[in-house]
């Protein structure tokens, strides 16, 4: 097998150019970069009538789907960090994930923050009110209120946590205490579960 | 604090993914739309023909929605999704493999007009030959950095391979395709 | 003289002071026996330099979901015992005064499903100052489902291969995002092992193109 010289590899990468070649290695070199002139990058568009394709199987599936919707709860969303804590919390810094060229970002930190605002997100949709306990606010039923987002059913509270792990559970019409379906849990030592999140300075995990 | 909505002036991919898991299902057409030719290159230069690429990319649109509740980051959709889509060309390619060469796989090329652009046509398929010929994971880190043309710290982001075992199955990528392409000569 | 009187004056008014603490937080939560009983639990805990928070988090807890007073003595109890196993291995693995941070996190990590064992050996495997991030994580991957003997090795491998307390608080998510693909939690945390986000060969095939319907 014929290989490419290691600095004729670093050519293709990018990091070096032709110039910086050694003299004996340049031929190698535009022969190798040959190979990526004839790269196709040309766009591909796919029919418009793909999406009519996957609507259909969407409604098809939600049709049959029934209650596996009703409690289904959207997890805790990092939304952006800055901190009650940190005065320079004010200047927020877009920490990018890049799935794609022109993708959202996925969570906006503030630099160097003590807490992070987590949204919490619940659908329930039959509730009259929700809340979020946890270890964050001393389990507290009535100190972080969902507000309804509309009349979809879904609720949601935004909450500055300080950095560290969390275990939390929502409580649904001041009764009901619900670990949040979408998150991994822990048993609470009382015969239910509680959900668990770690706050990081660079955002959120579900653990 | 609590409580208090957070306010957006368009509809983000994670309000749309709420949205939909609210029970809105109509609004998944907004991700169809916005997601359909994203990854069409990536999974068309993966799979080998646009064929195989529609059809990735639209099982991997069914298949999001259908585990839309185990998006655990809403606002990140594009990422989690581009996993969904990577894993359905992964196993695609698995099966072909399982049932034969992929060598008859259509290559797609641009239509070639003056005697330059047949022999640079000529060469686009000899190279899309040859990296059908290359492991699905040599093939995937080629095409994100020379087509998608990313980073190898931009492909470590979106793969959770680390940016030396990339660089890695890179050159050994680019010295089978010398091999590939000098037996093709 | 002065001195020497006044700090063991201060050291005998310690846990009176803790237990006067943990009662004034927990009044209003719960009847005075169950605070009372808890009271005595932290005073054993300071005893043996446990930390005394978790104690008065969980009876706090248990208030507010309106449990029964033996069962929150209960659960205060046990989390009491897991801290005190936990303070236990973590010595045996080499971290001999830890503080209240990583005893939780051990106890967190007990309760998890890990053995005493498995503590210790990643107290051994992290040290002091990576110690609480590795056991939370470990416990992590196993509320995840990873089975506790894949979790502790995911963590130890990233240990040894110098992985930052970052680079550990990264692995739950990589697990999950390969479980989110189909992937049981232990073919989730092998690949993530490897550095990969992969589906499982057990991954379901979805079904042919005929059932979302035919291209034109």
């Amino acid at each position: 097998m014929t290989a490419f010289h290691p600095l004729v590899k670093r050519l293709l990468d990018g990091e070096l150019t032709l110039g910086e070649l050694p003299a004996e290695l340049r031929a190698e070199g535009q022969a190798a970069l040959r190979i990526l002139a004839a790269v196709d990058r040309s766009p591909v568009r796919l029919p418009e009538a793909l999406d009519a394709r996957v609507m259909a199987q969407v409604r098809r599936r939600r049709a049959s789907a029934g209650s596996l919707w009703r409690w289904m709860a959207a997890p805790r969303v990092p939304v952006w960090a800055a901190g009650a804590l940190a005065a320079a919390a004010a200047v927020l810094v877009l920490v990018v994930s890049r799935p794609g060229a022109s993708a959202p970002p996925a969570a906006s930190v503030a630099t160097a923050p003590e807490s992070v605002f987590v949204k919490f997100v619940l659908y329930a949709p039959d509730a009259k009110r929700v809340s979020v306990a946890g270890t964050f606010n001393a389990w507290d039923a009535s100190a972080a209120p969902l507000a309804r987002a509309g009349s979809s059913g879904v609720w949601t509270a935004t909450l500055a946590l300080p950095v560290g792990q969390h275990q939390y559970a929502f409580i649904v019409d001041g009764q009901r205490w619900i670990a949040d379906p979408a998150a991994p849990a822990v048993d609470d030592g009382f015969g239910r579960r509680n959900s668990v999140l770690s706050v990081s300075r660079n955002g959120v995990r579900t653990l | 604090m609590a409580g208090e909505p957070v306010a957006v002036r368009d509809l983000s991919d994670g309000d749309v993914v709420r949205a939909v898991m609210a029970g809105d299902a109509e609004r998944y057409a907004a991700l169809v739309r916005k997601y359909r030719d994203r990854y069409a290159r990536y999974a068309t230069r993966l799979l080998g023909s646009v064929d195989a690429g529609e059809d990735a990319v639209q099982d991997a649109l069914i298949r999001a929605y259908e585990q839309l509740a185990q998006c655990r980051d809403p606002d990140n959709f594009a990422g989690w999704f581009f996993l969904i889509l990577r894993n359905r060309c992964f196993a695609e390619r698995r099966r072909k493999r399982r049932e034969g060469p992929l060598e008859g796989a259509e290559v797609p090329a641009a239509p070639d007009r003056s005697e330059s652009d047949l022999e640079r046509g000529e060469q686009r398929r000899a190279l899309e030959a040859s990296l059908l010929r290359l492991t699905a994971e040599q093939r995937e880190v080629f095409v994100l950095k020379h087509v998608e043309e990313l980073s190898y710290e931009e492909i470590a982001a979106r793969t959770g391979a680390s940016v030396p075992s990339l660089k890695m199955r890179m050159h050994r990528a680019y010295d089978r395709l010398r091999e590939l392409l000098e037996d093709h000569q | 003289m002065t001195s020497r009187f006044l700090a063991l004056a201060a050291f005998a008014v310690a846990p009176l002071a803790a237990q006067r603490s943990v009662t004034d937080r927990l009044s209003g939560h719960l009847p005075a026996p169950v605070v009372s009983a808890v009271a005595t639990i932290a005073d054993s805990a300071l005893a043996r330099s446990l930390p005394v928070d978790p104690l008065v988090n969980k009876a706090i807890e248990g208030g507010a979901k309106g449990v029964p007073g033996d069962r929150v003595i209960a659960a205060v109890s046990t989390v009491f015992h897991q801290m005190a196993d936990a303070a236990t291995a973590l010595a045996s693995g080499g971290i001999k005064s830890p503080d209240g941070e990583t005893v939780e996190a051990g106890a967190f990590a007990l309760s998890a499903g890990l053995s005493a064992a498995n503590v210790a050996g990643l107290a051994h495997a992290s040290g002091e100052p990576r110690a609480a991030p590795a056991l939370r994580v470990a416990g992590a991957l196993a509320a995840l489902g990873v089975p506790t003997r894949d979790a502790v090795s995911l963590v130890t491998e990233t240990l040894a291969d110098g992985g930052s307390a970052d680079d550990i608080g990264a692995l739950p998510a990589r697990v999950e995002a390969n479980m989110a693909h189909g992937a049981s939690p232990a073919a989730a945390a092998a690949a993530a092992a490897h550095g990969g986000v992969r589906g499982s060969p057990s991954t379901p095939r979805r079904p042919s193109r005929g059932d979302h319907g035919r291209k034109p």
